[in-house]
């Protein structure tokens, strides 16, 4: 499978339809999808700098939202650290300025086995920033590492299990390291075995928990590899710089062992950590800093201003209902009492108004402008909307429901995040709600984001605002969570059709390209129209300031957020 | 006197050591796991991650080996704010712009409540009195996360006198998180000190003083203020403990690698080595602070007795 | 001299009874202690005019929600943002619903063609301010005198009897409480919060956990001072039992600290009630307390002042009134400061 080719094409015909569209018009639900690309490259070239010829000084200034827990591949699970992961190292794969997937390590593309079971990767010649050229054993040891039940990755078994061969087994402790699916043949090719075919299998090279890892240097370092920027090496763009591990500084400079350094432009970035959003947004104006992420409030205000840039997340927030708490059922358990929350409040305002950062409202699971067939078609142009809000019609399953259930009144917990936008956005849910259906009163209930998980693990709520972003480029990446049993189930919902539509789309189906998107949009209908065991709120919009002097930061749907492989700053002087 | 000292610091060792104890079970309490990605584990991962901090052992285990381990100065390792740091490098790393800017507040605070204080004081039920007063408690009458963000705001983005935030300017840098801090410090020694002088100044030491002729600034200097100074040591307490809060405040504001800011967030992710390590830090600071204060007064004010409390 | 003594008026001088009775009589009228403190509290204008402003705002938290046309908690989604309005004062140039959009000056009123007027102008939810900010100050103060209640109960009980007792038991007492105040109260009130369902009761329960240490401390203090006095001691002698010498001679004296520690203590728990709204353990939503209004605003005071600036004001009358009504009974109270 000749993946990534097909993506680039993919890419062609989009930007082709996106014209063709713009000169005649095209069909109705092409416009739609058509129009916010294309509003979209516009707003971003419209702030993302003039083009023009890069300054002699190239140094960008940035702000991060939080510390790096750790900078160690194996052990990293948050966003910081696999944003700084995905610029200082590389993988086999790397999402280009197009979010395709290309070789980066691998020297081209793989040779893959007819069954898709084997694949046979070719590596490039690149050094680490020591000097000494990164073999594919380097990719063995991250991986074994990141496997083994010893090392605690969070990320390791959770990526490859079910997809690398034995990963499981060994995750478990039933097998030895060395028997995971990835060896070595000489020092530039690398076979992995898979445990099924994976038609997504290159976008997930892309991720950190695969990168490689020099074992020689790691075993040396011991306790102390990733602990300050010092003990780590880096084959990436950039290498990390004055990091002392508890900081809230670090900067990243231009690698000159990268083996693509000539098109790397930057010379330095220095990030700071600053946690407070009017702080950031005062560093901006005050010019320290040259990109700024907007939220809640800040988002409306400077939604007018030339500089800033909007992205659409793949990334999706919906109501989880909880079928079954305490061993004891909810109402949630039926399912005119869950259609009439998943279309009683008004999800346009909420996006409108409340969050107001070019977030989309979500009448879906798998997010828009996220996955394409091979025929550039949206996943989700196959369902298009479902349950969307409509008062009315929440009114007549709210009565029917009550009537079910035998109630007039019900009260139900709704558990959500501690930050100040949840706080606002579960208000105005509960606002909505209430008013829509007579009879309901919601609890909000904030907690720290531990405390949610153990709710969750517990079961012990009734609704919880929740989100999801993709951990690789498929809609399987959110389809799955629902299945029976699934560890982000925890809401005791269980449709035996919907887990068949899944276990073929993994099996039988997955060498058939059109039979399993099939397959996961039925079970996605399933999911949300006929079951409405989530209520979708909406798809996570992302505004922030950048100077127009800043070029070509490329943002990822997953995996590291950003690359600053290809930027450059143009007209500062 | 070294008695008395001998005997306080065992004393202090016995607080410090229920104070552990107490935050401990407190927190071990808390709601939440410490393991992040606990939604992403397998139950075996799980069971290693636990063992490797310890966190399978049985409740009074891990008390003891954390009790243990507090003696020979061992304050854990970071479970997931700072993976795998130690707890004891977490915080001297961080304490060093903390213990700049909270002693810069502390100073400039306690200096300029003197100042303001002693105005009031003097000029009694007049309009300075008034003003110096109500400048005062507005300093402990807007939150300090406004006042911080108001500095920042004008005397940073619009006059540009000072860094906006960050700690990069070296003194520069330190100025308007000191003088958010000072506020509290402000206030109460400003409040205070004008009590005490009235109180003085009525005296009859400073009847004898005027009627032998001293001069107004003499009286005000040498005979009031430094009797007026002396129970403003009292207050230290308190005053620091406002600059342990205003500390977690301001370093968030202001974006300062202080041991306050990570503070918070090590509570809501349940990283109980740096909860415990912080908790502990905080308090031998307050402790010591306390201490201080007792002796000071003991050495400044001859009436009060060391032997202390009992009648 | 002498000889003229015989020709002065017999009549010019009248004796004088010895009258015993008369010479107990006290010429001025008598005065209770209160009577008194109330008489120099008269006196001190700065308390009085606080007095009357804290009245004000007490009477304004339960008004004030009920004379505004608006719920607290009703959100007019697309009345969101609105800056304040009010008729009269806004032909004054200000409270003219007139704001800042993406660097303009436009009515928004005009522009999103609202009818209605909000004195305060609304939040991000289209929630009027004006309803918020007094249902907030009821919230704030309620904490606030919660706190300050449970802190006396405990505080007077503890340090009466470590104090009175003293010996054995006032070394473990005072032990336990050199602990809890060794404990710095900010992580003591974080964990306590976290543990319980976040809410008022956590708030104040997790404010008083610690917050009666500063009272036992000053109740003690003034114990041990009286109870070595000469009327203690006649009272004992006398044959009084424990509960009546410390309720009939002790308290009425240690009463005037008590209170004036209580000022000092109400807005202290308003103030940290505020400080936990900044790291997000504050009440939940939807509810409204000063401090998460003020939290919700200051982030927003280069766009939105008005969400800011009314809760802010009111927050700093109450903290004001509440340290110069403190300020005023200590000197009223205190027979030091007798003039």
């Amino acid at each position: 499978m000749k993946n990534s080719k097909i993506l680039w094409l993919l890419g062609l015909v989009l930007v082709l339809s996106a014209f063709l569209a713009a000169c005649g018009g095209g069909d109705d639900t092409d416009t739609g999808t058509e129009n916010t690309e294309t509003e979209e490259t516009e707003g971003a070239e419209g702030a993302e700098g003039n083009g023009g010829e890069p300054d002699s000084v190239q140094e960008l200034n940035l702000i991060e939202g939080a510390e790096i827990p750790s900078m160690d591949s194996s052990i990293a699970e948050d966003a910081v650290a696999f944003n700084i992961l995905n610029n200082v190292n590389e993988g086999l794969f790397r999402l280009n300025e197009e979010n395709i997937a290309e070789p980066a390590l691998a020297d081209g593309e793989p040779e893959i086995s007819e069954d898709g079971l084997t694949y046979t990767f070719k590596l490039r010649d690149a050094n680490w920033s020591d000097g000494t050229p990164v073999t594919a054993n380097d990719f063995v040891f991250a991986w074994q590492r990141a496997i083994d039940p010893d090392t605690g990755s969070p990320y390791g078994p959770y990526m490859m299990a079910g997809t690398v061969k034995n990963a499981k087994e060994v995750s478990e402790g039933d097998m030895e390291v060395s028997e995971l699916g990835i060896k070595a043949e000489d020092d530039k090719t690398l076979v992995v075995e898979l445990e099924r075919p994976t038609p997504y299998f290159m976008s997930l090279m892309a991720f950190g928990t695969f990168y490689p890892l020099n074992e020689e240097f790691v075993t040396e370092q011991g306790d102390k590899y990733a602990s300050n920027s010092e003990t780590i090496l880096y084959n990436g763009p950039f290498t990390l710089t004055n990091w002392d591990g508890t900081g809230l500084t670090w900067t990243m400079e231009k690698n000159p062992e990268y083996w693509d350094a000539e098109t790397v432009q930057l010379e330095k970035i220095n990030v700071d950590v600053v946690k407070e959003t009017s702080t950031a947004v005062n560093l901006y104006q005050s010019g320290e800093k040259d990109r700024v992420g907007l939220s809640g409030e800040f988002a409306m205000q400077y939604a007018e201003d030339p500089e800033v840039v909007k992205e659409l997340e793949p990334t999706l927030f919906y109501l989880k209902f909880n079928q079954e708490r305490n061993g004891e059922e909810t109402p949630l358990a039926n399912e005119n009492i869950r259609k009439a929350i998943a279309t009683g409040f008004n999800k346009q305002d909420l996006v409108d108004v409340v969050l107001a950062n070019g977030s989309l409202p979500a009448n879906y699971l798998v997010p828009t402008e996220f996955t394409f067939n091979e025929a550039g078609e949206d996943f989700r142009d196959i369902n298009g909307d479902m349950l969307p809000f409509n008062a009315e019609e929440a009114k007549t399953y709210w009565e029917k429901g009550l009537e079910e259930i035998g109630e007039t009144e019900v009260t139900l917990e709704l558990l959500g995040g501690d930050s100040e936008l949840a706080g606002k956005m579960d208000a105005y849910l509960k606002e909505q709600l209430e008013t829509n259906l007579e009879g309901l009163t919601v609890n909000l209930k904030a907690v720290p984001f531990g405390v949610r998980l153990e709710l969750d693990e517990a079961q012990d709520y009734d609704m919880q605002n929740s989100g999801w972003g993709p951990d690789f480029q498929d809609p399987m990446t959110f389809i799955d969570l629902f299945v029976t049993g699934a560890s982000h189930n925890l809401m005791s919902y269980s449709n035996e059709e919907f887990d068949n539509l899944v276990e073929q789309a993994k099996g039988e189906l997955a060498q058939d390209a059109e039979g399993r998107w099939e397959a996961m949009a039925q079970a996605e209908k399933i999911l949300i129209e006929e079951d409405a065991a989530i209520a979708p709120i909406y798809q996570r919009g992302l505004m922030s300031l950048q100077k127009p002097y800043v070029n070509n930061i490329i943002s990822h749907p997953f995996g590291g957020d950003y690359s600053y492989k290809w930027a450059y700053i143009s007209g500062k002087e | 006197m070294a008695r008395y000292i001998g005997k306080r610091l065992i004393y202090m060792f016995i607080t410090l050591a229920l104070i552990a104890t107490f935050t401990f079970f407190l927190m071990k309490i808390l709601p939440g796991s410490p393991i992040a990605s606990a939604d992403k584990l397998s139950p075996e991962q799980r069971a290693v991650v636990e063992a490797r901090y310890g966190l399978d052992q049985p409740l009074p285990v891990q008390y003891f080996d954390y009790m243990f381990g507090l003696l020979k100065g061992d304050l854990g390792i970071s479970i997931n704010q700072f993976k795998g740091a130690n707890v004891t490098d977490v915080i001297l790393s961080r304490m060093g712009p903390s213990a700049q800017i909270g002693f810069q507040g502390m100073l400039l605070g306690t200096v300029l409540g003197i100042l303001f204080g002693m105005v009031a004081a003097l000029r009694q039920n007049t309009w300075v009195d008034y003003g110096s007063t109500i400048v005062a408690i507005i300093g402990i009458s807007i939150p300090s996360f406004v006042f911080a963000s108001m500095l920042q705001y004008w005397f940073g983005l619009k006059w540009d006198l000072f860094p906006v935030a960050l700690w990069k300017d070296g003194f520069m840098s330190s100025v308007l998180p000191s003088i958010a801090l000072a506020m509290f410090p402000l206030a109460t020694a400003a409040r205070f000190i004008r009590t005490e002088m009235i109180e003085v100044l009525g005296s009859d030491y400073i009847t004898l003083a005027k009627a032998k002729g001293a001069s107004g600034s003499e009286i005000a200097f040498k005979h009031a203020f430094r009797n007026a100074l002396i129970p403003l040591i009292t207050v230290l307490g308190p005053m620091a403990v406002s600059i342990l809060t205003g500390s977690l405040v301001v370093e968030q504001i202001f974006a300062i690698p202080g041991i306050g800011e990570q503070f918070v967030k090590s509570i809501m992710v349940n990283d109980f080595s740096i909860i415990m390590g912080t908790t502990i830090f905080f308090s031998v600071f307050l402790i010591v602070v306390i201490l201080i204060v007792d002796i000071l007064y003991g050495v400044i004010d001859p009436r009060i007795r060391l032997s202390g409390g009992k009648n | 001299m002498t000889q003229n003594y015989e020709k002065l008026p017999q009549d010019a001088f009248t004796r004088i009874p010895r009258d015993t009775q008369e010479a107990e009589k006290i010429s001025k009228p008598s005065v209770s202690f209160w009577q008194d403190a109330w008489r120099s509290l008269k006196k001190n204008k700065g308390a009085i005019i606080s007095l009357i402003l804290f009245g004000l705002i007490l009477i304004m938290s339960f008004v004030g929600p009920m004379i505004s046309p608006y719920e607290p908690n009703d959100q007019t989604i697309t009345h969101a943002n609105l800056p304040p309005k009010m008729p009269i004062i806004e032909n004054l140039g200000i409270m003219d619903g007139v704001g800042t959009l993406g660097g303009r000056e436009v009515d928004l009123y005009e522009m999103k063609n609202v009818e209605q007027n909000y004195w305060f102008g609304t939040d991000g939810l289209g929630r009027d301010m004006f309803s918020r900010v007094w249902k907030g100050t009821q919230v704030s103060l309620f904490i606030a005198f919660v706190a300050a209640a449970i802190d006396m109960l405990i505080g007077v009980i503890y340090g009466g009897i470590s104090g009175y007792f003293g010996g054995r038991i006032d070394d473990v007492m005072q032990r336990i409480v050199e602990i809890l105040t060794g404990i710095p109260n900010l992580v003591v009130v974080i964990l306590f919060i976290l543990i319980m369902d976040p809410g008022i009761l956590a708030i104040i329960i997790a404010l008083t956990i610690t917050g009666w240490t500063g009272m036992s401390r000053v109740v003690r203090g003034q114990v041990l001072k009286y109870k070595s006095q000469e009327f203690v001691l006649a009272a004992r002698t006398l044959g009084a039992s424990d509960s009546r010498i410390i309720w009939k001679h002790l308290m009425p004296n240690v009463l005037g600290v008590i209170i004036i520690n209580t000022m000092f203590t109400i807005p202290g728990a308003i103030f940290f009630e505020a400080f936990l709204s900044f790291i997000g353990l504050g009440l939940q939503a939807p509810d409204a307390s000063l401090g998460t209004l003020i939290n919700d605003g200051y982030k927003l005071i280069q766009y939105q002042p008005h969400i800011l600036l009314f809760p802010a004001v009111v927050l700093s009358l109450i903290m004001i009134a509440f340290n110069l009504i403190g300020d005023g009974l200590r000197d009223a109270l205190d027979p030091k400061m007798k003039d």
